[in-house]
């Protein structure tokens, strides 16, 4: 079943100071199917960010329609769950209350949201520090928070704009392994925008590479390596080996041409 | 933790005589000052003069009732103006719409803001305390609706987005995401608008009441008390350091510092 479809999304900008006009997504389309983790990636500028906070409904398209089970959607809401670059963690409240926010709203008792709040807790790896302020926090603690509050609400599907672009080599692994640990666990349907190669091909069913800006699909990789997936047999894994360096070559990182445009505003 | 916790006491200790010291060179200045360049009590008062014009209040009960009146008025205004300001400032920043209308209003209000309603104010109130609460609230209000609308302003659009798209409700936003948000500034505006507070209070107590802080400072002049005078401006200047530190200070301790990183010891 289609979880999400993306059809001929389109994006202008107009600069309000001069009056010109930047065509940001010329014309994207893609489909991911129910269970399915799908990375989009291109080279900077490309809009593969626009193209998620216009499916989260943070940013109207000029063009085309975005589609979550069949019906279109305007507007952010709780059925798409974004986990963001900056975490975007509550400063003023606990990991617990972060994590609990969106059962809140959804109007889940006080004893419920607490118990589910915990069950996330203890699966992203964060027991003992429920009472802890996001600042007391790692930048892969913080994260771990950020899927955990969005997993607390079961959306449709989980939308993560460059999650781990924000911590550091080390601890960047370890998340990824860990998100596709939790990942495995509940098969969420994943969204998954990242510039980085490595990180597209190990975690994702599926890689849709976007062209330089006016963007558009410029392929759709499938990716036949077998799950569970370490970061420590990777890069003996022949068929990582095979898709990396064609992702490379294709976004002109191995011979060094930079093919991404200036991004835009 | 530990050595941090350990060192707490004494930190607060070396701020505190920090924040001493230069009252106390100012009062030795003073105490030196007067005998020595023979300073006649109509130009300034001697330190031991106003200390015994602080005896003399003191005890014949004036003082304190004084003192009672002009921090009840505060209190009032300021809170009003609170109560009223800093939800009319969210709303405002939320509202792309609401804040065109009145933005270019609140400018214009700046400068009038509290001192220069006191003629309306006993016009429409009567000379006595609701002239003095209205010029008071009338000070406090634009410094708190400006700021609070600031915060909102400052809030990060990733977390207005994290919250919209967890399916958070306009009210629950306000209540759980643009309050607390905006927290930060609204206790600055707390802070700049009880500096107002204070001063349109003096200016209306002046003119609009025969009670006090602000009308003692004045009346004195009439009787050339210097004493009193300078006293009233002390007591002022007290008052105004015990409300920050008593009210704002641990309001900030407990919100905005616990939130945050950054731990700054409070001079």
């Amino acid at each position: 079943m289609t979880m999400l479809s993306v059809d001929q999304l389109n994006q202008v900008y107009v600069d309000t100071y001069t009056g010109e006009a930047t065509v940001a997504i010329e014309d994207v389309s893609f489909d991911v199917p129910e269970g399915q983790f799908v990375s989009v990636i291109g080279p900077s500028g490309c809009g593969k960010t626009t193209v998620l906070n216009i499916v989260a409904g943070f940013v109207d398209a000029t063009g085309g329609t975005v589609r979550l089970q069949g019906s279109p959607v305007s507007g952010p809401g709780p059925d798409r769950g974004v986990v963001f670059q900056d975490f975007a963690l509550f400063p003023w409240k606990t990991v617990e209350a972060n994590i609990a926010f969106g059962l809140k709203t959804q109007g889940v008792g006080k004893v419920e949201r607490r118990a589910k709040a915990q069950e996330m807790i203890d699966l992203v790896g964060l027991t003992g520090f429920e009472k802890k302020y996001p600042h007391e926090l790692s930048g892969g603690m913080r994260q771990r928070a950020g899927v955990a509050r969005v997993l607390a609400t079961e959306p449709a599907i989980m939308l993560m704009d460059e999650p781990f672009a924000s911590v550091d080599a080390q601890t960047r692994r370890v998340l990824q392994q860990e998100v596709l640990r939790i990942w495995e666990q509940r098969r969420t349907t994943v969204l998954f925008v990242t510039h980085d190669v490595d990180e597209a091909v190990f975690m994702s069913d599926r890689v849709v590479v976007l062209s330089p800006r006016p963007s558009t699909v410029r392929a759709d990789l499938s990716i036949q390596i077998p799950r569970p997936r370490s970061w420590t047999d990777m890069h003996t894994n022949t068929e990582f080996v095979r898709i990396r360096r064609e992702l490379m070559t294709m976004l002109g990182v191995e011979t060094g041409v930079e093919t991404g445009s200036r991004s835009a505003p | 933790m530990t050595v941090v916790e350990k060192l707490r006491p004494r930190a607060r200790a070396a701020s505190t005589a920090w924040f001493v010291s230069p009252f106390a060179v100012l009062l030795a200045v003073w105490l030196i000052a007067i005998p020595a360049f023979d300073v006649s009590a109509r130009t300034f008062p001697s330190a031991p003069a106003v200390w015994s014009a602080f005896v003399d209040l003191a005890t014949d009960g004036d003082l304190t009732s004084h003192v009672l009146t002009s921090l009840g008025r505060v209190f009032a205004g300021a809170g009003i103006a609170v109560v009223v300001g800093v939800p009319f400032g969210l709303l405002m920043g939320m509202s792309a719409g609401l804040s065109a209308f009145f933005a270019p209003l609140l400018r214009f209000s700046v400068a009038l803001a509290g001192i220069a309603w006191i003629p309306l104010a006993t016009l429409w109130l009567g000379y006595g305390n609701n002239a003095v609460v209205f010029v008071v609230f009338n000070a406090v209000f634009f410094a708190i609706v400006y700021n609070s609308m600031l915060g909102v302003r400052q809030t990060s659009t990733s977390l207005l987005r994290a919250a919209r798209s967890l399916g958070a409700s306009r009210w629950r936003m306000f209540w759980e995401i643009y309050l607390p948000g905006a927290l930060p500034n609204i206790v600055t505006g707390a802070r700049v608008g009880l500096g107002f507070a204070w001063r349109g209070l003096i200016a209306a107590e002046i003119i609009a009441t025969s009670t006090g802080l602000g009308y003692t400072l004045f009346l004195a002049r009439q009787y050339y008390e210097t004493d009193v005078i300078i006293l009233m401006m002390i007591l002022i200047g007290i008052l105004w350091l015990i409300m920050d530190r008593l009210i704002l200070a641990p309001l900030e301790r407990r919100t905005v510092q616990r939130w945050s990183a950054e731990r700054r010891e409070r001079a």
